[in-house]
């Protein structure tokens, strides 16, 4: 590993004897150029961000004081990787790892030569590269994981120093190749580069384009397709949208009467249509709903939550509905929009058995969307909470609007559920084997019976119902989060990943503790109640 | 007759169908439960089992026992959560009182009315899934087949359960029980016991390994050519292998040693090849301290103590042993590819009439005569060996040159010159066989699979101290108490199907510029065993191959189904395919389509008969 690169350092050096002095040049030029990489042609802009994201988790990376754009960091790592290798540019997180392999527990990212000169990571790498080529389904523990995103993370590093990664010729073959050595546009955009000379680096701009452009029509990347995805990372939807809905649950809570209510109606309708343009942008780019992995859920969550919140709100004109979706939708889309690492918004192949179904694409649709009803539960649950912690009753209208939220959860989750069941015995030929997904599922949802259920009986009713629509939503956190992070076993393995483990423990802390005192003051309420 | 003493109420409506015109009023409907619940133990029986009570207990009872299954399925494995969890017995006598609950509660609305049949629809669309479970797991199957290209038609499936076969020997029947040993995990504690059918024998399985090996061993036999046993050590290495050799003919028996070296027994004594000439010198422990290999550049030097009591070889790479004099006499001692032996002592040393004797036992000159033989070259080395009287005559070769030879005895150890690996003759017999057993080897670090098998004995009330075998997964074990003989196998079960399945063709499509597949085709061909006639099947990701596959198959589950289960990268002609054969499947998604109908009936077209709340 370390051989090799520094093979590509010296090749560098000798060639190119001077380093880059002062990064002045821009390079944004090269956003819209067409390049293949993770099963799919994308923008470079795309591939830049993606890369550092992958390497560093974070899309910009500061040197010397200065904050150097993906653009600019990956393209300078790409054709002038000399000094590179001592930036500190890949990220590892956790903390125990760190110590046992002799990194300071401290840092987050460390550069690529202190990496690959570590004998104790080299071990690791090779034994979970050997565990996997031994059993290439065997499960890891979250060490192991974090080691195979080491592993991956060097080796994007490898693949931008080596060149091997940006493969910019499309070919007659379905693979594109990266550019030779002695490519003119490489030559031309390596001189503009080290040289800071910018009609050089565009000059080189020009000689790709037009080398892309010789071959076969089809072997080459739509080009409107990569202008929507330009358009897509450049616009972020998803972050207007939840600054829209921020903005329309403060006017909704600071301006009384219609008048905040019709600002919020528009803010929250405005960061709506954002919303569906986002979805629209991204199936055009994907071909595919836009479920697949944990980031796209959970902006789908938040998606569903305003939905049912305006369609409720249309229906009974309450605030109530729009204030208990805002804080769900902004603090979901916040955290899709601010935790990269963990929630990745790549759009990258799916795994054969995602590809190409319809009753895929209706039972995840379906269980996100009760996802979405139950978070809107969630949220007007905790208005109820809340104001019996500030010590006024809730009235019997939203109670009743908290009971109809939780009608359309269950029934979606029941849909769902038995959908995918029946999307189990197209895929996996079977119908219900108690994967863990399907397991939780079902358990969310016996959750939820058992909620209306008890009302039934009449074991609670307003106030208990908000307390279980509270609880019962930890449920929906274990089946959509827990299985994926923390389970990690089972055949819905294509959404798996690691990380936010503390957020998500704090998060159903800090609900369990808002429902204890909630309870508290509602026992101290009752008594006082009875005794004046 | 007497009257019961009832307080008067709303008596039942005549005729007790669904009362559409007239619905009964909340208080009415409540009078009238009460009444037949006191009028009927039946109706008490009833809403006591179709109660909510009881309808909360089971729902948490279920979501509790469900979340610990994903956990231990989590922590430990699949099979542990299916076993003890979602396929114990418990578990489906619950979801059993489940759906009695279900249906008493639809009794307990009785006389049902409009509002009712969302309620209704959707209990009977879940007791409609749950009996569709039922039957799949009674009637159907799962398992799987790996198809080669170049392989013939198979008719047989591999299910995933393991089973214990047991051939009686009262009759030729073969009786077959479910029996996991990896799960049950049979111990001395907690034997697991099968009785043998038709017979008063037992098996017992009292052990368990998922780690078999296989070992061999010679054995005294009335037939067959002379053996021998021979085990190898390398203290080094802190390594012992037993390696059993048989001469079954004239040709010889040759045994690969590792890839270390050929292990070669032959009825001849080894031919006189060629061999390299060794060095002998002789090594004073006074005068000339140090004596080299020189004529064939071993780099092996000895020396010999003053007093002649100890001996030292030091090879070229500056490793240096010191031995005793005495232990090591005559024995070969490797030493950087070659072999030291020390031949002979003289502690006073005087040639006298051209020959080396000694003039006292005092070591006033000790001298020992060295040989130097040097075993370097480039093939592999081989051991050969033929029997000689009790014991064997051995020659130890390399590149076809023999470097070292000798005679060993029962007993005798002697150095190989590879590594520090010796060998000694542990046994030789003029007739004897080759004999395997099974022993449980070191847990298998985690991720490898071994053979897994249990430790059985055949017992019966007159027998008692019976040897035990182990019974190794996907072979036949041959029990016997010293009368009785019983057949068993284990492993998992194989499951003829009416018809013959064959890989065509398989593909492995990508996604561009990637080694990452973007789908699974395979394509198959079935042929029906009884009509003979041929059908062709695709099986890719999402979509599965079916067999018969008609429409009335598909949507009753009487149908086999194929789909992608497993590729091999290295083979590309090979794939792993899921069988399913499931009759429940037409009530499960009916059970579904039930339920999913039932839940929008009951939230969404309830008739407005009271009041929205505001």
């Amino acid at each position: 590993m370390s051989r090799s690169f520094f093979q590509y350092i010296a090749v560098a050096a000798v060639v190119f004897l001077t380093s880059p002095a002062l990064f002045a040049i821009d390079t944004s030029g090269i956003e819209d150029i067409a390049i293949q990489e993770g099963g799919r042609k994308k923008p470079f802009l795309v591939f830049a961000h993606e890369t550092l994201l992958g390497m560093t988790g974070k899309s910009s990376f500061s040197k010397d004081g200065r904050s150097l754009n993906a653009i600019f960091t990956v393209t300078s790592i790409w054709l002038a990787p000399k000094g590179w290798e001592n930036e500190p540019l890949i990220l590892i997180n956790n903390q125990k790892f760190k110590s046992q392999v002799g990194l300071n527990p401290r840092k987050k990212l460390f550069a690529y030569r202190e990496l690959a000169e570590s004998g104790a990571l080299r071990t690791a790498l090779n034994e979970v590269s050997n565990l996997r080529s031994k059993n290439p389904r065997a499960s890891l523990d979250i060490i192991q994981r974090e080691v195979s995103n080491i592993g991956m993370r060097l080796a994007l590093f490898e693949g931008l120093v080596s060149g091997n990664l940006v493969t910019l010729l499309p070919t007659a073959a379905a693979a594109w190749s990266p550019l030779p050595t002695e490519d003119p546009a490489l030559i031309e955009l390596r001189r503009g580069l080290l040289q800071n000379n910018q009609g050089a680096f565009n000059r080189g701009l020009e000689l790709l384009r037009s080398e892309q452009a010789s071959e076969e029509v089809r072997f080459q990347a739509d080009p409107a397709k990569i202008a929507i995805e330009v358009a897509y990372q450049k616009i972020h939807p998803f972050r207007w949208a939840w600054i829209l809905y921020l903005v329309a649950g403060i006017l909704l809570i600071t301006i009384p009467g219609s008048a905040g209510y019709i600002l919020g109606w528009i803010f929250s309708g405005a960061g709506f249509l954002l919303q569906v343009s986002g979805f629209v942008l991204r199936i055009l780019i994907s071909g595919r709903a836009p479920v697949t992995n944990m980031y796209e859920s959970v902006v789908w969550v938040a998606f569903g939550t305003i939905l049912f919140a305006l369609i409720f709100e249309a229906i009974y004109r309450s605030r109530y509905f729009l204030l208990g979706a805002v804080p769900v939708a902004v603090a979901s889309l916040i955290l899709a929009d601010t935790q990269p690492v963990i929630l990745n918004s790549a759009i990258n192949p799916l795994v054969p058995v995602l590809a190409d179904n319809f009753w895929l694409t209706t039972h995840v649709l379906s269980i996100t969307l009760s996802y979405g009803a139950f978070a809107l539960a969630l949220g007007v649950g905790h208005i109820i909470l809340g104001k019996t912690i500030f010590g006024s009753k809730a009235s019997p209208a939203l109670n009743n609007y908290l009971y109809r939220t939780l009608q359309v959860g269950v029934l979606l989750l029941a849909v769902g559920t038995l959908l995918g069941g029946v999307w189990a015995n197209y895929s996996w030929g079977r119908f219900w084997d108690w994967d863990p997904k399907e397991t939780w599922a079902l358990i969310a949802l016996l959750v939820y019976l058992f909620l209306l259920h008890g009302r039934i009986a009449g074991k609670w009713a307003g106030f208990g119902m908000a307390v279980g629509a509270v609880l019962a939503f930890q449920s929906i956190i274990m089946a959509w989060y827990g299985v994926n992070f923390i389970l990690g076993v089972g055949l819905h393995s294509y959404g798996f990943g690691s990380g936010g483990l503390p957020g998500a423990v704090a998060f159903v802390s800090v609900e369990f503790l808002f429902v204890a005192i909630a309870v508290f003051r509602h026992r101290f309420l009752a008594r006082k109640a009875a005794t004046a | 007759m007497a009257w019961s003493h009832l307080r008067l109420s709303a008596l039942p409506q005549q005729g007790g169908v669904l009362t559409k015109n007239n619905p009964l009023t909340p208080a009415a409907r409540r009078a009238l439960v009460e009444s037949r619940k006191r009028a009927s133990l039946g109706w008490r029986i009833i809403h006591w089992l179709g109660s909510l009570q009881l309808a909360l207990v089971l729902l948490s009872t279920i979501a509790i026992a469900c979340a610990a299954a994903t956990i231990a399925e989590s922590e430990f494995s699949t099979k542990i959560a299916q076993t003890y969890i979602y396929k114990a017995p418990w578990f489906l006598v619950w979801l059993g009182v489940l759906c009695i609950n279900l249906f008493s509660v639809t009794l307990t609305r009785w006389p049902w009315e409009k509002k009712h049949v969302g309620f209704i629809i959707t209990h009977y669309g879940i007791i409609t899934l749950l009996v569709g479970a039922m039957i799949g797991l009674h009637t159907g199957f799962e398992g799987n087949v790996t198809l080669h290209k170049d392989k013939p038609p198979l008719r047989k499936v591999t299910v995933n359960r393991s089973i214990i076969q047991v051939e009686s020997p009262t009759d030729t029947a073969l009786y077959v029980m479910p029996f996991d040993a990896s799960v049950a995990r049979p111990s001395i504690k907690s034997p697991r016991v099968f009785d043998v059918p038709g017979t008063q024998l037992r098996i017992v399985a009292d052990d368990f390994s998922d780690n078999l090996r296989k070992e061999e061993t010679l054995a005294q036999s009335s037939k067959g050519g002379p053996g021998v046993l021979l085990r190898f050590t390398s203290p080094r290495m802190a390594q012992i292998v037993d390696m059993p050799l048989v001469l079954e003919s004239d040709s010889p028996t040759e045994k690969d040693f590792f890839g270390l070296a050929n292990i070669v027994l032959q009825r001849d004594p080894p031919m006189k090849t060629e061999a390299t000439p060794p060095e002998t010198q002789m090594v004073f422990g006074r005068f000339a301290p140090v004596v080299q290999g020189s004529t064939i550049p071993t780099g092996v030097a000895v020396s010999l103590s003053q007093d002649g009591r100890k001996v030292t070889i030091s090879t070229a790479d500056a490793t240096s042993a010191t031995y005793l004099r005495e232990e090591i006499m005559r024995k070969p001692l490797a030493a950087a590819g070659s072999l030291v032996t020390v031949e002979d002592y003289w502690p006073d040393f005087e040639m006298r009439d051209g020959r080396p004797t000694t003039k006292s036992g005092d070591p006033n000159n000790p001298a020992a005569l060295v040989r130097i033989q040097s075993s370097s070259g480039d093939g592999k080395p081989a051991l050969v060996l033929s029997p000689k009287g009790n014991g064997i005559s051995y020659q130890l070769q390399r590149s076809g040159k023999s470097y070292a030879n000798g005679v060993a005895e029962k007993g005798d150890s002697f150095a190989l010159g590879w590594a520090d690996w010796e060998a000694e003759l542990i046994e030789s017999l003029p007739m004897a066989e080759i004999t395997t057993f099974l022993k449980p080897g070191l847990p298998l670090p985690e991720g490898e699979v071994g053979i897994p098998g249990f430790r059985a004995k055949l017992t019966s009330n007159e027998t008692s101290n019976v040897p035990s075998r182990w019974v190794p997964s996907g072979e036949i074990t041959t029990l016997t108490d010293g009368k009785n003989v019983v057949r068993i196998g284990y492993g998992l079960e194989l499951r003829p199907v009416p018809f013959s399945i064959r890989l065509v063709d398989f593909e492995v499509p990508r996604y561009e510029g990637t080694e990452t597949p973007s789908n699974f085709i395979a394509s198959v061909e079935f042929q029906d065993a009884a009509t003979g006639e041929l059908k062709t099947g695709t099986a890719r990701m999402n979509h599965p191959a079916s067999f018969p596959g008609t429409i009335l198959a598909n949507i009753t589950g009487i149908n086999y189904k194929f789909s992608q289960a497993e590729w091999n990268p290295r083979d590309l002609d090979e794939t792993t395919l899921q069988v399913l054969y499931d009759p429940g499947w037409l009530f499960k998604w009916l059970g579904s389509l039930l339920v999913c109908v039932g839940i929008s009936i009951m939230f969404y077209l309830k008739p407005k008969s009271t009041p929205r709340p505001s």
